[in-house]
């Protein structure tokens, strides 16, 4: 009887918890694996962990050399999201291959990879196909003689304090400071603590046009093996070098990749900083504000877009109607919404265009928003009929990717829709029928001229 | 060679004019049907340059329309002239019959297409 009771308990509470996890209405990842090298991360990147937990992630630690680890039973992914803490394995446990994971990410699941130095070639192979490449030397470390952090321990200048971040509010968040312009500055100088980094750098691959950087090297770095000397130019220099890029793929999935684990840990995340050169020290770097944004993003916590509710019709009426008629005046709306983490919210921006499309765009219109998420305009069908469609591909840095068409015929005027009589002809008509009485007068009077 | 002069002018006219006087009267009524197609057409034609070609379908008809009534009945002018060596064995009634078989059919086309 208890264990009766028990099974009913255990599915009630499930069964909201299997809704949530299965809805698509709520984009924000919940389930999330992590696999880590050693058990040990879990302490030392404590603070990192504990803000995905406390903002309702499902953390489950795994050892990625686990062998029972599976990413998917009976077809169905068992996690939404993906944390590879482990840039030194070299074969996963279980089922997990690069292949196992490239799927997980075609399938619209996001990823978050931390390499480091001496990085393996599987983690090397899953950032080469995310279109990133690490430097080839495993024992190359990005090293910055004039960006460096100031530290009492490390003179090697591998510690990186780096604040060349990619501008973009979607992705990083935007600390809405409202002051005077000159506070402002003042402000931005104190607040935007670098960010500390050390590890491996990447280059981003030029033929893929989805990856980002999001904090880059200064002019001044260089990667290279520290501890030997420098005898050839290194590969990687400057600000072409990335430290955290992210990539969003076409279907919307997010990969983080980073070329540095400690740039996750606790110790980087309470420790002061002090850019070399600078005069100031912050108290805290910019790690923690800087990962849990960008964790935000990557877990569609933030720049998700959705469109529902397409209509359209002719001026005037209500229904949507089967067909169009050429030079038909419609009106064409949509609702877009952002996904804030807890709740769609309208999504306002005043460059979302629809196109009117049958093998290139005959119309292209900016829609106009009333601000709370519906987008509208109204346009004239063109002077020409086919299959048309409408369509919005709206692409726009941080956010998903929009991409709406609907299929609409555009028909010509029927024979009895033209005028019967048009009055700019009248003069014709009449040449024609004074042609047909002159004929008759002609036939009259030549006959009966004798 | 004389210079010539209005004097010269007004007497070509003049000759030509009492030259033409003698044209028997049923050539001379055909002339008038031809005078008064063309200036149907030139109107139109006038039109056309002022308001713009739009139904340019009527516009074509009405503009036939005239342009064939001219062409059929300087056919039949031909045909019935007395002077006309090469007719003499067509009769005039024959000719006639034709012209009114070629109007009926252009003013047949000319309704369909005019709009």
């Amino acid at each position: 009887m208890s264990k009766l009771i028990l099974c009913v308990f255990l599915t009630f509470t499930l069964i909201p918890l299997l809704c949530t996890s299965f809805s698509s209405d709520t984009p924000s990842d919940r389930r999330v694996l992590v696999l880590l090298d050693d058990f040990a991360l879990k302490s030392s990147h404590s603070l990192y962990f504990n803000s995905l937990h406390s903002r309702g992630f499902d953390l489950e630690f795994k050892l990625a050399d686990d062998p029972k680890i599976a990413l998917q039973r009976y077809g169905q992914y068992l996690y939404d999201a993906l944390i590879l803490l482990c840039p030194t394995i070299e074969r996963f446990g279980g089922s997990i291959d690069a292949a196992a994971i490239l799927d997980f990410v075609d399938s619209g699941h996001d990823l978050i990879v931390a390499a480091d130095s001496n990085a393996s070639d599987l983690i090397r192979e899953i950032a080469t196909e995310s279109g990133v490449d690490f430097d080839e030397d495993p024992a190359a470390l990005v090293v910055d003689h004039s960006g460096y952090a100031v530290s009492a321990s490390e003179g090697d200048h591998t510690l990186i304090a780096s604040d060349d971040l990619i501008k973009s509010d979607v992705i990083l968040g935007s600390k809405k400071i409202e002051a005077s312009a000159l506070l402002i500055y003042i402000l931005i100088a104190l607040c935007a603590a670098p960010v500390l980094f050390q590890g491996i750098g990447h280059s981003l691959n030029p033929s893929n046009s989805l990856v980002l950087k999001v904090l880059s090297a200064s002019p001044s770095a260089y990667s290279a093996n520290p501890k030997s000397k420098l005898a050839s130019p290194p590969s990687l220099t400057g600000s072409t070098i990335s430290l955290v890029s992210v990539i969003q793929a076409r279907n919307n999935a997010r990969i983080l990749i980073s070329g540095s684990l400690s740039l996750f840990s606790n110790r980087f995340f309470r420790s002061s900083v002090q850019k070399a050169g600078s005069p100031i020290k912050h108290d805290k770097s910019g790690n923690e504000q800087f990962l849990t944004e960008v964790s935000k993003w990557v877990f569609h916590e933030r720049g998700h877009l959705k469109a529902v509710n397409v209509q359209h019709h002719k001026i005037g009426e209500a229904d949507e109607p089967a067909m169009y008629r050429i030079n038909d005046d419609l009106e064409y709306s949509v609702e877009i919404y952002e996904w804030s983490g807890t709740a769609w919210e309208p999504y306002v921006a005043d460059d979302v265009q629809v196109q009117f499309y049958m093998m290139s765009p005959y119309v292209l219109k900016t829609l106009s928003t009333d601000g709370k998420g519906r987008y509208f305009t109204s346009f004239k069908v063109p002077d020409v009929y086919g299959v048309f469609q409408f369509k919005v591909e709206y692409h726009k840095l941080g956010y998903s990717t929009l991409s709406l068409s609907k299929q609409i015929p555009v028909r010509p005027f029927r024979h009895n829709e033209y005028e019967r009589f048009i009055p700019a002809a009248y003069p014709y008509y009449g040449a024609a029928f004074s042609m047909m009485a002159g004929f008759f007068i002609f036939t009259a009077v030549h006959l009966y001229n004798k | 060679m004389a210079r010539s002069t209005s004097k010269d002018a007004q007497d070509l006219f003049r000759a030509l004019w009492s030259s033409y006087s003698a044209t028997p009267t049923n050539l001379k009524i055909i002339d008038l049907y031809v005078i008064f197609a063309f200036f149907t057409a030139l109107i139109q034609v006038v039109y056309v340059a002022l308001v713009g070609s739009f139904p340019f379908n009527s516009f074509l008809s009405g503009v036939l329309s005239c342009v064939g009534t001219a062409v059929l009945a300087v056919c039949l002018r031909i045909q019935v002239n007395k002077e006309n060596k090469e007719f003499k064995d067509l009769a005039p009634e024959r000719a006639f019959a034709d012209f009114v078989l070629c109007n009926v059919v252009l003013h047949l086309v000319i309704m369909n297409f005019l709009g």
